[in-house]
């Protein structure tokens, strides 16, 4: 990988000068508690000032408007991306990575033609609707009912975790449409106008205070036949290609947007300790920042072998995973080291940084929301499952129904 | 950067493990003692390269045979002949080499009863010492290397001195220990996934309870970032990466030390079983070069050099 991104030193000055030239200055301050509309604005303003400088859609293929980088390319970008403390687009995740990822490979013409340029446009907000109450990281046993009356399917249940639901002005829906089939075989995928007679949203209130996410209600919701993606029936294949679109890209963000934050944890134990000295003077202190900072190491590490095999298009194994539950374990650490360095003053309520990074220096808040990190795309537990069945080969926990009869 | 082998250095590791896998089994007769050095097999390793990789090659390489070779039951010394001497002085010595924390002399000292040669950590400067194994008496212990103390203070004065050398030795001694705990690592996670598939309890095997599968791959992926951290260190020369290297490594030790013993059930605290030929070398290892607190402590006054109280704290702790 090295050598790829070394031939790429141009190319990243080039990156790193737009960046320099185009980021506003003051963005973090004008985003610090701002309100839902501005914070939306801004992400909107921002995202068009990418597409702009041609750096909006570095993914895309270039017949549909992006910019076609190749992967070294994109890894250069978002290092530079994450290294200027530029806003992470959230509001535009879905609709960046799952959106073309999914229609891409199983989406008609039409789909491609009526979405993939709006997506661009900045105009098409998208979510998510997979999780269920009763189906979350065990996403196969989910329950909303599609069934075909001629040329529409009629939708009937409950999504949750949906987030920025409230801004978006379509949904990637799965729903069993095939109740007798087994688990993943009776799922179809569809394309849901989020404005369709029967959609209702309920925001999540999240114990930070915020509200990212939404329950989304579906009662005789109507969506028309040509909205369906891929087979009837054959949603679950589709939406592993949704899933598996983001190829390591997201984590490396994450990874080096951490490395910046780690300079805001060292800021922070600047402040006086309770028994005089300053914090970062502590032994205590010193190797907690250490334990950080060498994990931090490790992690870029295994982001980079992921990445290289992503580049060279070798299979990829469990690695996701691992770095699925080491990153968010990091963080979690990371933040908590924040609000020991923090104290109780770091506790009370502070406005929030909309579209900064997972450190935003507001510890209690950053705390609190990395416990989602453990939960989200798979649980910690799951994840861990994954890894000993697929990577290490143990043996497939017995089913629960088994369980009762060893003892 | 990034770790996929060259190919070179993959014809390496081929190489190497063709002649180790004649050694993969420990003999019947050692089975239980606490270590096993392999004298014929730290002599093929010599005479046909291996330990000279460093110097041939360079330290990735070095590295690489250290993590194989520590993979093995039975116990050579790569580490040191192989990776610390030829890049703390550059040329060959008489190996097995033992590494000597100059401060505690009159101790015990890892590998010492099989060594040619000690390096001599003075601070400053590194001594280099001729070992005879007249001088040395064996001491007993569990942790699986042969460990010896001097019948009589070795003469530094006399000694052949590396003016300045102390700092690279520190450097290169993390580098190595980070690499050796890597491979016993792997190879200890790898020998308990292949029993907990084989043990059954309650009519199915071990590893088929999330509260083992989820620990062992905790172990895992704490193995593989060990790995990562020991041939970064070993790329860059870097000492703050040598330093992470090496207490992270250490970090983990115990946690690997109880699950994988634990996950044996009652045969782990038994020597009926390998496990300790590679966990009580980990064992061993987790204390040295400074141990978790004092390396921890380094880095972060390399990192932060403005702590004055620190700083001063350590260098009243020598």
């Amino acid at each position: 990988m090295l050598d790829e991104l070394k031939a790429l030193e141009p190319f990243r000055a080039e990156v790193r000068a737009w960046l320099a030239a185009n980021l506003p200055a003051d963005w973090q301050q004008k985003m610090l508690g701002a309100p839902e509309e501005e914070h939306v604005a801004f992400q909107k303003a921002w995202f068009r000032a990418m597409m702009a400088g041609g750096y909006g859609a570095p993914h895309w293929p270039k017949e549909w408007g992006g910019s076609g980088f190749s992967f070294a390319q994109q890894i250069v970008l978002y290092e530079e991306i994450a290294r200027a403390g530029a806003p992470r687009l959230i509001l535009y995740f879905i609709a960046l990575h799952h959106v073309p990822g999914t229609l891409l490979e199983w989406g008609t013409q039409a789909q491609r033609e009526r979405h993939l340029p709006a997506v661009l446009t900045g105009n098409e907000i998208w979510c998510q609707g997979f999780s269920e109450p009763n189906a979350g990281s065990d996403l196969a046993s989910l329950r909303t009912r599609a069934e075909r009356h001629g040329d529409v399917f009629v939708v009937n249940g409950q999504k949750t975790w949906s987030s920025n639901a409230h801004h978006a002005d379509f949904c990637l829906l799965l729903a069993r449409t095939d109740p007798a089939a087994a688990k993943t075989r009776g799922i179809s995928y569809f394309i849901m106008d989020m404005k369709a007679p029967g959609v209702t949203l309920r925001p999540i209130k999240q114990m930070t205070g915020a509200s990212h996410f939404n329950e989304i209600f579906l009662d005789d919701v109507e969506i028309p036949a040509e909205n369906l993606i891929g087979p009837e029936h054959g949603g679950w294949a589709v939406a592993q290609s949704t899933l598996s679109s983001e190829r390591g890209l997201s984590v490396l963000e994450l990874t080096e947007r951490m490395r910046v934050g780690f300079r805001m944890l060292l800021e922070s134990a600047q402040a006086e300790g309770p028994a005089g000295g300053r914090l970062i003077d502590d032994d205590e202190i010193r190797r907690r920042l250490v334990d950080i900072y060498a994990r931090m190491q490790a992690l870029r590490l295994l982001v980079n072998e992921l990445l290289t095999q992503a580049m060279r298009g070798t299979k990829q194994g469990t690695e996701p995973s691992i770095i699925k539950i080491y990153y968010s374990e990091l963080l979690r650490d990371f933040t908590a080291l924040g609000v020991t360095l923090g104290g109780v003053a770091g506790q009370y309520l502070q406005p929030v940084l909309m579209g900064g990074a997972n450190e935003t220096g507001y510890w209690m808040q950053d705390y609190l929301y990395s416990w989602a990190w453990t939960i989200s795309g798979g649980s910690s537990e799951i994840q861990r499952n994954i890894v000993a069945e697929r990577g290490l080969k143990l043996p497939r926990e017995p089913q629960p129904a088994a369980a009762g009869q060893g003892g | 950067m990034d770790f996929q082998l060259s190919e070179d250095q993959e014809a390496l590791v081929s190489a190497l493990h063709s002649i180790l896998q004649d050694h993969a089994e420990l003999p019947q007769a050692e089975r239980f003692g606490y270590s096993c050095f392999n004298a014929e097999l730290q002599g093929i390793l010599a005479d046909s390269g291996f330990l000279s990789a460093a110097r041939e090659i360079g330290p990735i390489e070095a590295a690489l045979v250290t993590i194989e070779t520590a993979r093995l039951p039975v116990l050579v010394e790569t580490a040191a002949t192989g990776l610390v001497a030829p890049m703390v002085l550059g040329e060959a010595i008489e190996g097995p080499v033992a590494l000597i924390d100059g401060k505690a002399m009159d101790k015990a000292h890892r590998n010492l009863p099989i060594a040619r040669t000690a390096l001599v950590d003075l601070g400053e400067d590194v001594a280099v010492l001729a070992i005879e194994p007249a001088d040395v008496e064996p001491v007993e212990s569990v942790l699986a290397f042969p460990y010896g103390r001097f019948r009589k203070a070795p003469d530094l004065a006399k000694a052949r001195r590396l003016p300045g050398a102390g700092e690279a030795l520190r450097q290169w001694w993390r580098v190595a220990l980070a690499a050796e705990v890597a491979g016993a690592a792997q190879a200890a996670i790898a020998f308990t996934i292949d029993y907990v598939k084989q043990r059954e309890v309650f009519g199915r095997p071990v590893g088929s309870f999330q509260s083992v599968q989820h620990r062992l791959v905790q172990c895992h992926a704490h193995a593989q970032s060990c790995y990562y951290l020991a041939l970064r260190a070993a790329w860059s020369g870097d000492p703050v990466d040598a330093d992470c290297a090496a207490s992270f490594a250490q970090q983990g030790v115990q946690r690997l030390l109880f699950d994988l013993h634990q996950f044996h059930g009652g045969m782990g605290v038994t020597t009926e079983h390998l496990l300790h030929f590679w966990l009580y070398r980990i064992r061993a290892l987790q204390a040295e070069a400074g141990g978790v607190h004092r390396i921890g402590l380094e880095i972060a006054n390399r990192l932060w050099p403005d702590a004055p109280a620190a700083a001063q704290r350590m260098a009243q702790a020598g």
